[in-house]
């Protein structure tokens, strides 16, 4: 059986030389790349193709878990963070498994034997095929999200967002710097935006409240609303109720 | 209620004057108005003030078994015209049996005494409601003056439990960070490892007993920086640069302890550990006027999202100096370009003021 490959992506060259050591004379696995921060980790990842990732969680500009929203055919990963808090989210993106840092190699080496278990069983549910489902997997609300334009990545920040447009199984972001196609479903984002700076006016539609136009709130219904933008918004009945009572 | 002796001695003093005057008086009205005779004149005034002077330091318990705070108004004051009808004719009778039995005196006397019995139940009324009246006074007021004590001692704990509640704690992150980085040396670079070992255990030190202090010299948070920056340095190797601009005649001037750390961590954390690029992180330390200035400033990435949690420990510190110097806004913080700024001012002492 020939070896499987890994690679590790990790802003702290401390926490790589740990991974990197432990996979030395590695029977089973392969390492064969290094990332020191999210964007190369998505290049190598997309490039390679590796088995495995180990995967920090906290890393400048793009987290673990924002990185791999942005990779179509994620493989199977490991996270390695000294935080314990992320544990949940990491179960619920079907993380293989979970390394609080420091770690033995003992611990180390259990997680690799579930990856190896998990790739040769082939089960489908291993894999990190749920990362695009509508969990709201955090009791924090979403500050940034990140996207890919054209082999770009651009982290949007939610404060210059001014509103949400569901297009089929994707969902077009509107911010001050243009508009970024994001992979998700306007449930997830409904549920981890915070409700109190964005509100569902209709199916396809989510705006952020300091984008709309003074809205007549003495009227019994209306179609649309006015962003401040110039844009005019479908907004269905339901919207408008829950439009109405927010703005009372 | 637990009263000193002096101040239960001060009162029982005060009540026996009392009394004696009110003899004095009593002695006054049968001897040189009502033309008694001075021996019965002197046992009718001995008598009847010496026995109410034994029944009136009872009156205490009435008043401590009916608070004003429990009883209705007009059950206080059935429930005392009760007590007066009835101690009033016990002290009468009382006084009788002993001036008609113990004395002889002229039948003449005893009719005086038969005739103004229904004048000295009226006066033993009296007595009664205005002892009664001083005691609910007295009580009002003692209760009135511990409140005001407890209130400010309150007051006090309040102050030291925000004061300890705004206190720096070790971030568990950083131990378990900084924990990984060691356990990564032991095997690349063993001596290093040590090295960081030891920082790591003085930093902790210094940090656990700097907390049982209120304020320590400059020099000492200055020494516990570097020792925390020294650490963070072997995490993120060139990602930073420390530079320390101190003048001297700073350095003995007492500020509260830890006061600097959180400023550190926060540049750490949004300047270092969310930029690509390598941050320098200044510290700047001079006197104007009646402050001692303490500016800590570090560039940072101006794309990188600002993560929540940002001014928790500056809101801290705000408190804190707050708190202990009682003056606002010794604490600013600015945003310039790429540039964040923190300035820290601390009121000097008279001695350290140019």
């Amino acid at each position: 059986m020939s070896k499987l490959t890994t690679i590790i992506v990790d802003d702290e060259k401390l926490g790589r030389d740990i991974v990197r050591n432990y996979l030395k004379n590695h029977e089973k696995l392969e390492l064969i790349g290094e990332c020191g921060n999210g964007f190369e980790g998505i290049e190598k990842i997309n490039e390679l193709k590796p088995d495995l990732v180990f995967l920090d969680i906290q890393m400048p500009k793009l987290s673990g878990f924002e990185m791999l929203e942005l990779i179509d055919d994620p493989p199977l990963i490991i996270f390695t963070t000294a935080f314990d808090q992320y544990a949940i989210k990491a179960f619920e993106v079907n993380a293989t498994d979970y390394l609080l840092k420091p770690f033995s190699k003992d611990r180390f080496n259990g997680a690799v034997e579930k990856a190896i278990k998990s790739l040769n069983s082939g089960k489908e549910n291993a894999k990190l095929n749920n990362l695009l489902t509508d969990t709201k997997y955090s009791k924090e609300y979403l500050e940034r999200i990140a996207v890919k334009q054209s082999n770009k990545i651009n982290i949007v920040p939610t404060d210059e967002i001014e509103y949400f447009e569901a297009q089929d199984d994707y969902v077009m972001i509107y911010s001050e710097k243009g508009k970024f196609l994001k992979k998700k479903t306007m449930k997830f984002f409904e549920e981890n935006l915070n409700p109190d700076d964005f509100l569902r006016i209709h199916r396809s539609y989510i705006v952020k409240f300091d984008q709309l136009e003074n809205v007549d709130i003495s009227a019994n219904e209306s179609n649309t609303v006015n962003l401040k933008n110039g844009q005019t918004l479908p907004v269905s009945k339901s919207g408008y109720a829950k439009l109405k009572e927010r703005l009372n | 209620m637990h009263k000193s002796d002096s101040v239960v001695k001060g009162n029982v003093l005060i009540y026996l004057l009392v009394w004696t005057a009110l003899f004095f008086i009593h002695f006054t009205i049968v001897y040189f108005e009502l033309g008694l005779s001075i021996e019965s004149a002197l046992a009718d005034s001995f008598v009847f003030n010496i026995m109410y002077v034994l029944i009136g330091a009872s009156f205490w318990y009435p008043v401590k078994y009916m608070s004003i705070d429990i009883y209705s108004t007009p059950r206080l004051i059935m429930n005392h015209l009760a007590a007066a009808a009835i101690t009033t004719g016990l002290w009468l009778v009382a006084c009788y049996f002993i001036l008609t039995s113990v004395f002889e005196f002229q039948q003449e006397y005893y009719d005086f005494l038969l005739s103004s019995l229904i004048w000295r139940y009226a006066i033993g009324i009296l007595f009664y409601v205005v002892i009664v009246s001083l005691i609910y006074v007295y009580v009002t007021y003692s209760d009135y003056k511990e409140k005001e004590l407890n209130e400010s001692n309150l007051k006090v704990l309040v102050k030291e439990a925000e004061l300890k509640s705004l206190k720096y704690q070790i971030n568990p992150h950083f131990i378990f960070n900084s924990l990984n980085s060691i356990s990564s040396l032991t095997m690349s670079n063993p001596e290093r490892a040590q090295e960081m070992t030891i920082k790591l255990s003085e930093f902790m030190r210094a940090t656990v007993s700097k907390n049982e202090m209120q304020k320590a010299p400059l020099r000492e948070e200055i020494k516990n920086a570097r020792l925390y920056l020294d650490i963070e340095k072997v995490r993120f190797e060139d990602k930073f640069e420390y530079i320390e601009n101190v003048i001297e005649a700073c350095e003995n001037i007492k500020v509260p302890s830890m006061i600097l750390q959180p400023v550190f961590e926060n540049a750490i954390k949004h300047g270092v550990y969310e930029s690509i690029e390598q941050v320098n992180i200044i510290l700047t330390c001079s006197k104007e006027a009646e402050y001692l200035k303490i500016t800590v400033e570090n560039n940072f990435d101006p794309d990188a999202v600002p993560r929540k949690g940002e001014g928790i420990g500056l809101q801290n510190i705000k408190n804190r100096l707050k708190l202990i110097y009682n003056q606002e806004n010794l604490i600013t913080y600015s945003k310039d370009g790429t540039i964040f700024k923190v300035n820290i001012f601390i009121p000097l002492e008279k001695e350290n003021v140019l």
